[in-house]
Parts: structure tokens; C-alpha cells; sequence
């Protein structure tokens, strides 16, 4: 599982904190807890209404005095997701483009020829699709774009739009997002599959069990990438165990030696 | 218990599937259909909405309420005098231009219709003039709902009240803001009536400003 580790980001009131107080210990101390524990990208969202772009900066430049781990820059705006790249030491993931206006335009050119992955969102200025063939239409339109930049399967992620499980529609669960997902495994099978886990259990309780049940469903439907927290240990197991059963991990040698490195299962 | 007591309970137990039963029969029984509706479904609905604000109930439980309600009342309407169903008046609502999202302000529909209010739901990524619009072509609308859940889009929910102010339309509406990030001093900053954090405060905050 590629994880994008999801903690530095503006929109949670902890994290808003530390940037109104310009905390610079807590960015550090929750970039390398999350780079020790195993994330692919450390994810910055700075979530401000004003100075998105320096701020974007003087968090991108602590993450980057504490870890190599590559960044993910997240911003609704892919302009300023553009503008922050020049800030990171290497290529990472730009997060995120989408069908919306001209967003994979502004984006799409400048990480062309460069090493820069892309997380590209299944929606457009219609909206969020409702139906998987409207997602997928999407996703169409996205992948004709990237062919025409030369942008490989392999360094798209794509984000289905995982949506509040409470208000699906009845007799439907998931069963809308899995079919997206399975539609991409089959039609692109290097594309990645990703998106945010957490958005499945938001007013629910016990949330981590939503995510965790969320985790092995999509996983199954080929998910391979995830924004997540990775310090929770619970789901990064059960991440582990159904990689496991779906064949992805033979004798489970990944999951024996992230137990012995403490991602799970043991107090830390 | 009474039957209005009896309505009430289902609706607010989310009894989807027993409330157009129990409706039907009350109709019969001669239970005043008017009394059925505010002192039965809308109230169960006040009672709902206070719970999910005390964090009694979760989201799922207080739309499977609404949805319970919204059976009975189609039940209901045949023998309601035409204009007991949207008593309180009319209530525009969108998601404010840039932002997509429309769960949230969907919920916010859900309850404030359960309110006795007709919702005219503009959808999302509404430009601020077609708010205006709405208002104007609807004179009988006393309440505006406007959402945005993205940072990035409180501005364009900035932009949405100011235009709206600017249209003059206030003699006629008053604006209710709400959404993620959106807090009360936001609200105040930019000038609208009120600010309600969720769905259920929503509906209760709807009835008192046009009380």
C-alpha cells in the first residue's frame, strides 16, 4: 500500500493550531512520526485563507529538515500546487487535479517530463459524479489527457471519491465506488488505485472499525493507495493481512516483518 | 398513547416502513390530519434534531427520521388543506459557487423541509446572482441557506452574502451560512443572520428567524 500520510494538513484544528502559532516542533514531530512509521508521502495542506502558498512553504521546508520522504503538496488549487513545487528537494505526488475547470491543464504540462506523480479526482464542474458510469466518464476524460502529456499509468493516482457511508443510498452501501474501483484495476491495471479512508466513517462511532472494514473491501477492488493516518496501527494491520490474502504478499513476509518493526500489534 | 403520539414516535424511531400504515389509519380514525402533521411528524423532527445536536443520535439515525417523515406526509397531503405542508414559507439553499460538495447542505434540505419549510434546493457551485434570482422569483421565500465546505471556498461564501446584501434582498430574506470551516465570527465578519453548525441547529435556528 502506498500511503500518503495525511496528518500535516490545515484542516485538522490541531494542526491549524500549530500553523497560526508558526509551531515549528509540532510540523516536525508529526513529519517524522509518520516518516518513521513507514508513509510513502508526507502530505502538506495548509488549509489557510490568506499566504496559502508560504505557508505551503515553511511547512514543506520543515518536513524536509527532518525526513527524505517525498511530499505530497494538497491543495484544492492547482495553481498553487504547481507554484510549491519548485519548493520540494525531490519529485513527489501533486495533490490534487481533477475534472474540474482547468485544473489538469494548469498541472499536467509542468510534471510532463519529470518524475512528479499526480492525484487526479473523479469529479468535474458538473460535480461529484453519482454514478459509477459518470465517474468513470471522468476518469476517461482525465487518462485521454494524461496520453496526451505523456503522463504514465504507473504515476497517476486516481481518487474515486470516497464518500460519508452513513448517507449512501439505500441498498447500496459502496457497491457505487468498488465498481469504480474495479472498472480501473481492469481497464488500467498501473494505475492507483487511492483515496481518503477516513471519509467513509464521518458521523459514525467507533470510527476506526468503519475505516478498517472500508480498508479491506476497497483493497479487494484494488486499491493501493491511501491517505491515511499511518501511525494507526489497527488499520495498517488489517492493511497488511488482507494484501496478504488477496495474494499480494507471499508467506506474509511483509506482514511478519511490519509487525516486528512495530507498525502493529506492538505498544510502541 | 395517542395517535399523534403514535406518529410521532415512529417518525422519530425512523420507522420507515410502518409509518404510512399508521398514518392511513389515523386518517381514518379521524385524527385531525393538520394536528398529524405539526404536533406529530414536525415535532418528532424538533425532538430529532435537538438529540443529533446533543450528540445522542448519529447522521444515519436522524436521516432515516427524515425519510420516515417524508413517507407519512406523502401519506398525508390528500387530505391537508394545500398550503399546511411548507407552512413556514419557502427556503432557498445551495452550495455556494466553487465547491462541490452537497452532503452536507443536502442534510441541511432534508431537515429544514422536515421543518414545515418548501426547500428550492439551487444544488452546488451556485453563482451568487442565481441565489438572487431565486429570491427574487420567489417572493414568498423568507430564508436563504448557503454552504461551502472548503477554506478555499469561504470567500466565494463571502462573496455570496455581500451579493445578496448588495441585490437589496434582505428586506425580503435573511441568510443562514454554514459548512466546515465556516464558525459564528466568520459569519458575523461577512454579514449574515445566523450561523448554525449542523443540520439539526439549522432547522431549529430556520423556524426562529422567521418567528
Amino acid at each position: 500500500m502506498i500511503i500518503i500520510a495525511e496528518k500535516l494538513n490545515g484542516s485538522i484544528p490541531s494542526c491549524a493550531k500549530a500553523i497560526a502559532e508558526h509551531d515549528e516542533a509540532y510540523i516536525k514531530d508529526i513529519a517524522k512520526k509518520q516518516a518513521d512509521s513507514g508513509a510513502t508521502f508526507i502530505d502538506v495542506c495548509a488549509s489557510v485563507k490568506d499566504g496559502e502558498l508560504e505557508t505551503l512553504k515553511w511547512m514543506i521546508d520543515l518536513v524536509q529538515s527532518v525526513t527524505d520522504t517525498p511530499i505530497s503538496v494538497d491543495s484544492p488549487d492547482a495553481q498553487v500546487c504547481v507554484d510549491a513545487l519548485k519548493f520540494c528537494n525531490k519529485p513527489g505526488l501533486l495533490n490534487s487535479v481533477s475534472g474540474e475547470g482547468n485544473k489538469i491543464d494548469v498541472a499536467f504540462p509542468i510534471i510532463a517530463d519529470t518524475k512528479w506523480q499526480v492525484m487526479a479526482l473523479l469529479c468535474d464542474d458538473t460535480g461529484i459524479p453519482k454514478s459509477a458510469a459518470d465517474r468513470i466518464r471522468v476518469f476517461d476524460a482525465i487518462m485521454a489527457k494524461a496520453a496526451e502529456y505523456g503522463i504514465k499509468d504507473s504515476r497517476i493516482h486516481i481518487d474515486p471519491l470516497i464518500e460519508m457511508l452513513c448517507t449512501t443510498d439505500e441498498g447500496e452501501g459502496i457497491s457505487m465506488v468498488l465498481e469504480v474501483m474495479r472498472h480501473i484495476k481492469s481497464t488500467h491495471p498501473q494505475v492507483h488505485i487511492s483515496g481518503a479512508i477516513s471519509n467513509i466513517s464521518f458521523n459514525l462511532p467507533v470510527r476506526k472499525i468503519v475505516n478498517q472494514a472500508f480498508a479491506v473491501l476497497a483493497i479487494n477492488a484494488g486499491m493501493d493507495s491511501a491517505v491515511m493516518d499511518p501511525l494507526s496501527q489497527d488499520l495498517r494491520g488489517v492493511i497488511y493481512a488482507a494484501e496478504a490474502m488477496i495474494g499480494l504478499d507471499d508467506f506474509c513476509a511483509e506482514y511478519t516483518s511490519a509487525y516486528r518493526d512495530g507498525i502493529f500489534g506492538q505498544k510502541k | 398513547m395517542s395517535k399523534i403520539q403514535e406518529i410521532a414516535t415512529l417518525v422519530e424511531n425512523g420507522k420507515v416502513k410502518l409509518i404510512e400504515a399508521a398514518v392511513q389509519e389515523a386518517v381514518e380514525e379521524g385524527v385531525d390530519p393538520t394536528a398529524l402533521l405539526n404536533d406529530g411528524m414536525i415535532a418528532a423532527m424538533g425532538v430529532v434534531g435537538a438529540k443529533f445536536q446533543a450528540n445522542e443520535i448519529f447522521v444515519p439515525e436522524m436521516l432515516v427520521a427524515a425519510k420516515t417523515m417524508k413517507k407519512g406526509v406523502e401519506v398525508l397531503k390528500p387530505f391537508l388543506a394545500g398550503d399546511s405542508v411548507g407552512k413556514n414559507g419557502k427556503y432557498i439553499i445551495g452550495t455556494v459557487a466553487g465547491d462541490l460538495h452537497d452532503i452536507g447542505k443536502n442534510l441541511v434540505a432534508l431537515m429544514i423541509e422536515s421543518a414545515g419549510f418548501e426547500v428550492i434546493d439551487l444544488g452546488v457551485d451556485v453563482p451568487a446572482e442565481k441565489f438572487v434570482e431565486a429570491v427574487k422569483a420567489n417572493p414568498d421565500a423568507k430564508l436563504v441557506g448557503a454552504s461551502a465546505l472548503l477554506t478555499t471556498t469561504m470567500d466565494s461564501l463571502a462573496n455570496t452574502v455581500k451579493v445578496l446584501i448588495d441585490a437589496g434582498v434582505k428586506s425580503q430574506v435573511k441568510i443562514m451560512v454554514g459548512g466546515a470551516p465556516v464558525t459564528q465570527e466568520f459569519a458575523d465578519s461577512i454579514g449574515a443572520d445566523a450561523y448554525t453548525p449542523d443540520a439539526g441547529a439549522a432547522a431549529v435556528k430556520a423556524v426562529e428567524l422567521i418567528a
